[in-house]
């Protein structure tokens, strides 16, 4: 059987790296004395996968990471002892045991929704007015970086939603944008774009949490990942 | 923008953020203002270095242990955050609760390496604690450092209020009651400072003069105040089993150098190399019992989840039950995929048999320690290790499926000649030898046999603290020398350059003057002195120059029998005529033997019970 678990990356460690999290994950699997499968081999390695890997300096409310388990487990024995076994930054917060021919998480991504903090109240009162301006555009155009090459490319079709709202005297963009293995918008690319229609030249500081991760359903409606 | 949250701003900008944030698993963050006594625990180097250190781990664990104290980590900030932090002004805040250093009640530094010392004096600056122990005022933090450098404290006088020698177990909880008295009856520091003094193990270097003759060297060290003993004995935990241990570590998020349980089997050495301070240091041997080592092995390993365990001492193949406490612990750990590792292997020491257990588990890269290259040098370091020994242990080795080799050797020893060095290329190729004997069908392919010379540091309590180092143009003509020799066929020459060895040896046997030359090259800017990238050599020789004091004078400068150390007021346990006889024995090439087969008289036997090999046996 496999246990879907989805946990917080908290703020204080938002800068680890995804490997790290994946180390840390694999050692609190250690910690919990759960019975984790193995992989055979010389450098036996517990069996996981993460839906998607976070960068580093985000966030993340509701990431989700895929463990095979060695025996059967009750999916509120495994929250319990991973929450014994994990440091408070990085609780889980439910688990949903799957059999081993649920397919995998990884493959299934559609889009991620984002919450953007800002953190200078005047650019994100900016912000906040140029999202309707630039929403009614035909095309959005942004910066795709990749290790090797920058490309211009057109964001529009990637964005499910946007919206602005101020919580606290901060303002807040609440944005559901495309994540798949073939094509996807960062929350960077969004911002650069967004910065540009409200004429912002400086770096916009923010502060990136994923809020959760979608799939997709028969008739393309997002769906959350964990319940699919 | 309070402090904290220009320090959040701060790590978005960092190349290293996760360093610098903590909140790692098995942390401990107290409630502060329940807890009475603050104690800040620095580390004078990066997250990395200092969270692989083992010192740190049992004095975190037992400072948060008592209900009454509570410890909070700092470490050197790299420079890309120290700029920033200046900028914001920023001070260096604890990894826990993020308090600035000035807020503690007694801040700890452990003194691991001379190259250490001016990130002392930066991370104090940074948090905001004067430098120098007379500028400070009853509102700052007492200061106080141990570990080995603290066997000669005086480059570090100025700065530091007290100094913790030897064992640190029994004398930090002391030590901490009498700063937890010094705030609920109101002492003043030099009140404080005098009650401190009259702890077994702490020297208070204020409270000592130090003359001097018209030459620079000592003439006399004197204690200034009653409650100052003229002679400052080092602490022993004479039985580990009894002493604290820490059950659960902290386990870092990112990947640190020693990134494992350290599993530490015994203190102490009995083998005597000459060349080596910790070997007279950590005197005398005591080991952990197998049973208080799996015990620890496994609620370590429950607590951390850490994949491997490294057994640590400074001498691991001479622990007496190791093939036992091996095949123990490898039962106990292979269901929970746990893989155990012996780092400081001593070549006459494996028995084959735990070499074929530890490959059960992972093939390491093996690392052997012949440190020179000569019998006749050998002999005069007392490193009592044969060729044959070494030759050996590889055969084993590269038969078993070992392909990589790791040697290490040092240059400048004293008497050393041109031959001693071409015996480090002759011992080379005789490894190289070794593996291509084995058929090629039985051995591992891609022989890697990796050539690490360092340059030798004399240093205070062994034999050669009386010995000069070789200059550094010496050392230059030395390695080129080597660099020729070594050009073999898989072998790699690793070489270092001699400037950081040069300045550490006039560190390690430096006396008080040279804690104004460290003020002085901290004010030019020297930091991280550890570090390649911000090494500054030309800084540290100009402030020599200001300061009006000769580096030679400390480093090069062949001592005669009766000079007064800077650090003879410390009693290590070790006797000086012991030492010079070991010198004496050393200069014909004459070695000693092992003190598990006899009792040498090094000075310890006079500590009724310490050492459980005192007089054994025919001096």
């Amino acid at each position: 059987m496999r246990m879907l678990a989805v946990f917080e990356k908290g703020e204080r460690i938002r800068h680890i790296g995804h490997l790290d999290i994946q180390r840390s994950v694999q050692r609190g699997l250690r910690r919990s004395g759960l019975p984790v499968a193995y992989s055979q081999g010389f450098n036996p390695h517990i069996l996981i996968t993460f839906a998607s890997a976070l960068s580093t300096g985000a966030c993340g409310k509701r990431e989700i990471m895929d463990v095979t388990m060695a025996e059967e487990v009750e999916a509120e024995t495994f929250v319990e002892k991973m929450n014994l076994a994990m440091p408070p930054e990085m609780q889980i917060r439910e688990a949903r045991a799957v059999d081993n021919k649920h397919p995998s998480l990884m493959g299934m991504v559609a889009a991620a929704e984002y919450d953007l903090m800002i953190r200078d109240e005047t650019q994100g009162e900016k912000l906040a007015e140029a999202v309707g301006k630039m929403m009614e555009r035909d095309e959005i155009m942004a910066i795709r970086k990749t290790k090797t090459k920058m490309a211009e490319c057109d964001i529009k079709p990637l964005i499910y939603s946007l919206h602005a709202e101020k919580i606290d005297k901060r303002w807040h963009l609440n944005a559901i944008l495309t994540l798949t293995e073939r094509e996807s918008c960062k929350p960077k690319m969004l911002m650069e774009a967004l910065a540009r229609e409200a004429g912002i030249e400086e770096e916009v500081r923010m502060l990136v949490t994923r809020e959760r991760l979608y799939g997709t359903l028969d008739d393309g409606t997002l769906a959350a990942l964990e319940r699919l | 923008m309070d402090y904290c949250e220009k320090f959040e701003m701060a790590l978005e900008k960092v190349q290293k953020a996760p360093r610098y944030t903590g909140g790692e698993m098995n942390t401990t963050v107290k409630e502060w203002d329940e807890t009475p006594l603050h104690f800040g625990f620095c580390f004078p180097d990066t997250y990395e270095v200092g969270m692989s250190h083992l010192g740190l781990k049992i004095l975190y664990g037992l400072i948060n242990r008592e209900s009454w104290s509570l410890c909070e980590r700092f470490f050197m900030p790299w420079t890309d955050m120290i700029e920033l932090m200046q900028k914001d002004e920023i001070p260096l805040l604890s990894m826990e609760s993020r308090r600035p250093l000035n807020e503690f009640d007694v801040i700890g530094f452990t003194l691991q390496y001379e190259m250490s010392y001016s990130n002392i004096l930066a991370m104090m600056e940074m948090g905001g604690v004067p430098l120098d122990g007379t500028e400070r005022g009853e509102q700052d933090p007492i200061v106080v450092a141990g570990g080995p450098c603290a066997f000669n404290p005086e480059p570090l006088a100025p700065f530091i209020d007290a100094f913790m020698i030897g064992d640190g177990e029994d004398v930090m909880t002391e030590l901490n009651r009498v700063i937890l008295q010094r705030k609920t009856d109101g002492w003043n520091r030099e009140r404080c400072l005098r009650e401190l003094a009259k702890l077994e193990g702490v020297y208070v270097p204020s409270l000592y003069d130090v003359t001097y003759e018209e030459d620079g060297r000592i003439h006399a060290v004197k204690p200034n105040c009653p409650e100052a003993p003229a002679n400052v004995k080092k602490r022993v935990v004479v039985d580990l089993n009894n002493t604290y241990y820490p059950e659960e570590i902290p386990v870092p998020y990112t990947e640190v150098i020693f990134d494992r349980i350290m599993l530490e089997i015994m203190r102490g050495c009995t083998r005597g190399c000459r060349f080596c301070q910790a070997g007279m240091l950590y005197r005398p041997v005591r080991e952990r019992s197998l049973e208080r080592l799996t015990d620890l092995a496994e609620k370590l390993q429950e607590a951390t989840g850490y994949e491997e365990i490294s057994l640590s001492s400074l001498s691991s193949g001479d622990y007496s039950c190791l093939p036992e406490l091996i095949r123990t612990l490898m039962r106990n750990m292979k269901e929970k995929r746990v893989s155990i590792s012996l780092p400081s292997l001593r070549i006459d020491s494996v028995l084959k048999e735990s070499l074929e257990e530890t490959q059960q588990v992972r093939k390491t890269s093996l690392t052997f320690a012949p440190e020179a290259g000569t019998q006749r040098m050998r002999d005069v370091i007392n490193k009592g290790v044969t060729e044959e020994d070494l030759l050996e242990k590889v055969r084993d080795a590269f038969s078993g499926g070992w392909n990589s080799v790791k040697l290490y050797f040092m240059d400048g020893l004293p008497t050393e000649t041109e031959a001693d060095l071409d015996g480090i290329a002759d011992l080379a190729r005789k490894v190289v030898g070794e593996y291509f004997a084995v058929p090629k069908d039985q051995r591992a392919r891609g022989l890697r046999v990796t050539v690490s010379v360092s340059i030798f540091v004399p240093k205070p309590f062994t034999p050669f603290q009386w010995a000069g180092q070789d200059t550094i143009e010496t050392v230059f003509a030395k390695t080129e020398h080597l660099k020729k020799v070594l050009n073999i066929k898989g072998v790699t020459f690793n070489w270092h350059e001699p400037y950081v060895s040069f300045l550490e040896a006039c560190f390690a046997r430096g006396d008080r003057r040279m804690g104004k030359v460290l003020r002085k090259a901290y004010e030019k800017g020297c930091i991280l002195d550890g570090w390649n990238e911000t090494f500054r050599f030309d800084k540290w020789m100009e402030a020599f120059k200001e300061c009006g004091l000769d580096p030679a004078f400390y480093a090069n400068r062949e001592r005669e029998e009766d000079e007064i150390f800077p650090w003879d007021h410390i009693d290590s346990g070790i006797s000086k005529p012991f030492l010079w006889r070991e010198r004496e024995k050393a200069m014909r090439a004459e070695t000693t033997r092992d003190c598990r087969k006899g009792c040498n008289g090094c000075g310890l036997q006079k500590w009724k019970g310490v050492c459980g090999y005192a007089n054994a046996g025919s001096v």
